[in-house]
């Protein structure tokens, strides 16, 4: 067989919009170029604007992770403002926090992922499904087709518990600096822990089986999509009166070593995405430069590239032993989801009913700060620098930057490219769901991956962490 | 149900786990299209530009829950998010729906449209030798659908993504179609505002609009007139800092001059709202969101007036204060 390029566009089941053009020699996957086809550009958004606007507005950044944004935007001002957290805000931020990684977390194995590996229902929106390679048997496959809307209530029901505490969801309102302006009251923290008494009952009796069967029916993914031991996380869940403690550590592990990350050592290239340097201190977005192919840039740590979101949470916190491959993905992502409801069930307890527990001071005594957190699908870092209260210049670096890295300066591919470069592709018919697979087990959002960078492309503000 | 009865349920004033809105829907529509030998209502859902909180919101509704949607009310024939197909077969779908259903969908659009640069911002996807930019997707389906409903304040007016200084030159639906666009605006959008929508459609084509070509059913009103903190408005009680119990105009509440019904339905099966949660209202469902109700905690008198985000705004859209 000769070479031969093939775009697989749109890439569906995910957020955003997503196209990987591959290029396939004798079955085997030589290169992939993954593209980013959606701009926004929201750290322009940001300038000028008031900088406790963040919260809300970052927010806006993502539909599927929007407390993220809201989260980090938060210790960003709490820091900014010098605040000091009381235990309940802790709690309450970490359980809505929790609440919105599960509803992500199911939203993504039931409604992205398990369409790649049963047959669905010959009716829209699941009509023209490709059944290459279906492999469940007929009472497991309707079994676990008929669990896809009971996921849909069960991450309504982690909104709920988000939107009790919140106002709403997406885009909730009161995880703000300073704490949470909710109070938590008897009657809230029942109907929350009623509500993750179902969640948690889904994802033991549906969620974390139905993974099961998926791993051992499809076993030979825990040899696709195999990616170096590369991760890094910046760590999740704060507690503490200055935000100073992490429930989860954070860590790059590289060369078998774990350290703690240093965020001076974090670099961004444009070379493969449309933008470009005009100035010596601006970047621009130029849909039309020669060369590029997508609007998500690279993103390295010492010069390399790691991987992020659930995986590298849980193997550098060391609650798994797998390896590094689709599969192990999948994996990872439902057992931190099990993790997770059983984390939302201690602190409703530990809550302690009163007012709401928010104190914000109103002066800030920084003019730059940089605050980093995980988000569903990995690292997240927001840096402000202001004048009088004014955003001057504010720079996110999301988990889609991480892991969907187009090609750097020196030719070197992302976590995601180089999971897919090196797949063997038994048929034409198979191209799109193996690939799919893979590209899926990452969570991609490309929502998050609009924006712009600090043109000298290194962070070295301090850090909230 | 007659049109008058189906209306009075969706701006009646209930909240909470009886609130009629959706749980009266349902029954209903499967009956009515019984009665009237009508078919689903054939979907085609594009996104462009914006953050997908608008599926997700869509992901929340209740009473009826998605699935009842999917198998009652809708055939959703496209959707970046949802459809099993991928590739090109998911593009082969989108052309060969929108020829068979000619002139019969609802074309449904999730996020601003770029224009700048011939829409190059955004594209919906990529053959080997092209963009087909949102622009030109929804310029061509735009005109072959029989309703075209924007979702989200992003495509129905620009919203978050035309925020100044706008660099991708985002507008919405609106601005690129000579055409009326239906506009269920929200950031995100309450589920109950576009089932209720959709359901309307359904059963009796297009619902009354206001001036910004909103339903009249979810936006005949401001935030400000049921708000369950009015009382405090009138007698000048305002609170100090986020938390306080009293009317939030002093902390840069929109409630005044924002169009929605989100004191009574609230969200999320019905359980809070910003309000309620001791924080303003930003003002999400404007046409000047999010520019003009920011900065979002400085009093309505002192945001700045939204006009240099170069939108084109107008006034609201003849809401009761």
């Amino acid at each position: 067989m000769s070479k031969q390029r093939v775009m697989f566009s749109p890439v569906t089941r995910l957020s955003g919009l997503l196209s990987v053009d591959v290029m396939l020699e004798n079955g085997r996957v030589t290169e992939a170029n993954a593209s980013g086809t959606m701009f926004r550009g929201y750290e322009w958004i940001m300038r000028d604007r008031h900088v406790t606007d963040a919260v809300y507005l970052t927010q806006r950044i993502c539909g599927i992770c929007s407390l993220s944004h809201g989260a980090v935007a938060s210790y960003l001002l709490d820091e900014l403002y010098d605040n000091e957290l009381e235990d309940n805000a802790q709690y309450l931020r970490n359980i809505m926090f929790a609440a919105d990684f599960l509803q992500n977390h199911i939203k993504h194995f039931y409604l992205f992922s398990l369409p790649d590996f049963i047959k669905m229902p010959e009716r829209p929106p699941f009509h023209g499904q490709n059944p290459a390679d279906t492999r469940l048997n007929p009472e497991d496959n309707q079994r676990l087709a008929g669990h896809y809307f009971e996921a849909v209530k069960a991450a309504q029901e982690s909104h709920q518990i988000l939107a009790l505490f919140g106002g709403k969801a997406p885009h909730q309102h009161s995880f703000v600096h300073g704490g949470v302006t909710v109070a938590p009251t008897a009657d809230k923290i029942e109907q929350a822990l009623a509500l993750i008494g179902n969640i948690s009952e889904f994802v033991k009796s549906r969620m974390v089986p139905d993974t099961e069967l998926i791993t051992r029916v499809y076993s030979d993914y825990f040899r696709i999509g195999i990616t170096p031991w590369q991760f890094l996380s910046f760590g999740l869940f704060r507690f503490g009166a200055k935000n100073e403690m992490f429930l989860w550590r954070s860590g790059v592990l590289a060369d078998g070593q774990l350290y703690p990350p240093q965020l001076a050592l974090i670099s961004e290239d444009i070379t493969s995405s449309w933008f470009d340097k005009t100035g010596a201190e601006e970047i621009k977005p130029d849909p039309f430069k020669p060369g590029a192919y997508t609007w998500v840039k690279s993103v390295r740590y010492a010069g390399r590239y790691f991987q992020v979101g659930p995986l590298a949470r849980m193997i550098i916190n060391g609650f798994y032993k797998g390896g590094t491959a689709t599969m192990d993905r999948i994996y990872a992502r439902t057992l931190e989801t099990l993790l997770l409801t059983e984390l939302v069930q201690e602190w409703l307890k530990d809550l302690k009913p009163s007012h709401p527990p928010v104190n914000q001071k109103s002066t800030p005594v920084k003019k730059e700060v940089t605050a980093v957190t995980d988000a569903m699908r990995g690292a997240l870092l927001h840096t402000a620098l202001i004048e009088d209260e004014k955003v001057v210049k504010y720079n996110i670096i999301t988990p889609t930057v991480w892991n969907f890295s187009p090609k750097d300066g020196h030719g070197g591919r992302g976590p995601l490219e180089n999971a897919l470069v090196g797949t063997e592709i038994p048929g034409q018919d198979m191209l799109f769901t193996i690939l799919g697979r893979t590209i899926r087990s990452f969570d991609p959002c490309i929502s998050c991956a609009t924006h712009l960078l600090d043109c000298k492309g290194s962070v070295k503000a301090k850090v909230v962490y | 149900m007659q049109k008058e009865e189906f209306s009075q349920i969706c701006r009646e004033l209930s909240s909470g786990s009886n609130h009629a809105l959706s749980g009266a829907i349902l029954p209903v529509v499967e009956e009515h299209l019984a009665f009237h030998n009508k078919k689903k209502l054939p979907v085609i859902w594009l996104e462009t530009n914006d953050s997908g909180d608008n599926n997700i919101a869509f992901m929340n509704t209740t009473y009826p829950y998605l699935g009842r949607v999917f198998t009652e009310m809708i055939d959703l024939l496209y959707s970046n998010t949802f459809m099993a197909a991928q590739g090109r077969g998911a593009l082969s779908i989108l052309e060969q729906v929108s020829e068979t259903y000619k002139g019969k969908f609802t074309l449904i659009v999730e996020g601003a449209i770029p224009k700048k640069d011939n829409g190059l911002y955004n594209a919906i996807a990529r053959t080997e030798t092209r963009f087909i930019t949102a622009l030109e997707a929804v310029t061509r389906l735009g005109e072959m659908a029989e309703y075209v409903v924007a979702i989200g304040t992003c495509a129905s007016f620009g919203g978050p993504t035309a925020a100044r200084p706008n660099l991708t030159g985002s507008a919405g639906v609106r601005d690129v179609l000579d055409r009326e666009v239906i506009n269920v605006s929200g950031c995100p959008v309450n589920p109950d505002w576009f089932v209720g929508t959709l359901a309307h459609l359904l059963m009796y084509g297009r619902p009354d609009l206001d001036k910004l070509g909103r339903p009249t059913l979810f936006y005949g009103f401001t935030v400000h007139r049921h708000c369950q903190r009015r009382s405090y408005f009138d007698n000048k009680d305002f609170a100090k800092k986020l938390g306080d119990i009293e009317c939030m105009f002093s902390l840069g509440c929109m409630g005044p001059r924002t169009s929605a019904d989100c004191p009574y339905r609230q969200w999320i099966n019905h359980v809070s709202w910003p309000v309620k949660a001791n924080t303003p209202c930003i003002g999400c469902t404007n046409e000047d969101f999010p520019d003009g109700s920011s900065p979002f905690f400085t009093p309505m008198p002192k945001k700045s007036t939204g006009k240099e985000s170069g939108k084109n705004t107008s006034s609201q859209g003849g809401a009761k204060l």
